[in-house]
């Protein structure tokens, strides 16, 4: 396992376009948005959340394409399945390492533009452990899309996967009420925790199963 | 001691048989050449044996649950954007990548170990995919083509190097249009009833 979290880790950092990508237009998206629309009609301070949460969506979906379409094409997957018989342990590895290469820089501009947009210091915290979860979540279920089409052009899976990521807009939504009304946030919080904790557990046996029917 | 055997294996592909009833057995230190036109089933093959595709009909054997397989097929395995070193060092611990490194100088690649591999000439990069077979110690070598894109000198130490691990007791199967120079068992999927000599 540890093999493969260094392997993955070094493969991403070598790879610059896959993981700047997403937090450059995660950048670009919190600085245009605010500044494309007339803010005097908006109580920013609250409605940056929303905006945070399309960045969001839009820099997992983006971090997410073409997950596996490198090792499926070079060869690397049959290599994999060789040693270790499926693929469970690179799929965790890799969303690991895609959460801590990628996911979490992106919850931390996105806490250190809502507190530069007016939302209160103390709620940075919960912000950004807000938007970790959040990445945890949508990065499985977009590596599980990204897994269904990975002969087909990743994108199409990735696309197909969205309407799952419904549910964990609504529950980060229903955060983010939390933080502003200063109630329930711990709830919210713990459910998303252990939804993400059964997610990682469950989903890459599905995606390991989606991999192997396509080198099959 | 036996490595692997194939009873009864069948393959069909959108209702046509690609190959019917195949049965061999694979021992320590013996080599299987499987030989056969364009299509004729050689790679599926090779990928039925090592689990990756399932056969229509029939059953791989192995002998070992944990039987140790070292794998080159059409596709390198290797990263274009990395240098040959690190897809080494991202492939071996270091024990093996001290031989690994050796066997890159003795292709010829030291060089090169620093450029990216995307800039590598095709046979180059095949060298580089060899090395992976080369270095990892294994029970059972399974190649396809191994051959293709070599020059003669390496075609010759690749040789020399299948026949030493053939008299070390691993195992070998291999697809191959060119002479591999060993001597091995063949199995000729060449028209619908394939046979082994």
């Amino acid at each position: 396992m540890l093999r493969l979290v260094k392997a993955e880790s070094f493969k991403l950092s070598k790879k610059l376009k896959s993981w700047l990508g997403p937090l450059l237009i995660m950048v670009l998206v919190l600085i245009a948005f605010p500044l494309s629309i007339d803010i005097s009609q908006f109580d920013l301070d609250k409605f940056y959340f929303s905006i945070i949460v399309v960045s969001l969506l839009m820099t997992s979906f983006v971090a997410t394409e073409g997950m596996f379409e490198e090792d499926f094409e070079d060869g690397s997957l049959e290599q994999e399945f060789l040693i270790e018989k499926d693929f469970y342990k690179l799929v965790l590895s890799k969303i690991f390492v895609y959460v801590c290469l990628i996911g979490i820089p992106i919850a931390f501009i996105g806490a250190l533009f809502s507190f530069a947009n007016g939302v209160a210091i103390d709620s940075f915290a919960k912000v950004f452990l807000l938007l970790s979860i959040s990445n945890l979540l949508l990065f499985n279920l977009f590596a599980f899309g990204n897994a269904l089409s990975i002969n087909k052009g990743a994108m199409l899976g990735v696309l197909s996967s969205l309407p799952l990521a419904l549910p964990v807009i609504i529950l980060l939504g229903t955060a983010v009420r939390s933080i502003q009304f200063g109630d329930g946030f711990a709830a919210i919080v713990a459910l998303m925790i252990g939804v993400g904790l059964v997610m990682s557990a469950i989903m890459p046996l599905i995606i390991s199963a989606a991999l192997k029917t396509h080198i099959d | 001691m036996k490595l692997l055997s194939a009873q009864n294996i069948t393959y069909s592909i959108n209702g046509n048989k690609l190959f019917h009833n195949l049965s061999f057995e694979i021992n320590a230190g013996e080599g299987l050449h499987i030989k056969g036109g364009n299509g004729s089933g050689k790679s599926t093959l090779l990928r039925i044996i090592m689990g990756i595709t399932s056969p229509s009909k029939g059953l791989i054997e192995t002998y070992d649950q944990d039987l140790n397989i070292s794998y080159l097929g059409h596709k390198n395995a290797i990263k274009n954007y990395l240098s040959p070193l690190e897809n080494l060092k991202l492939l071996f611990n270091d024990a093996e990548l001290k031989i690994a490194l050796k066997w890159l100088g003795r292709f010829g690649l030291l060089d090169v170990q620093d450029e990216l591999t995307a800039s590598l000439s095709f046979g180059q990069q095949k060298k580089l995919a060899l090395i992976r077979v080369f270095t990892k110690s294994s029970e059972l070598i399974v190649l396809d083509e191994p051959l293709v894109g070599l020059d003669k000198t390496t075609a010759e130490l690749f040789s020399s190097f299948l026949v030493q691990k053939l008299s070390d007791g691993v195992g070998l199967i291999l697809t191959s249009h060119i002479d591999p120079m060993i001597n091995c068992k063949v199995l000729n999927l060449e028209g619908k009833n394939a046979e082994t000599s």
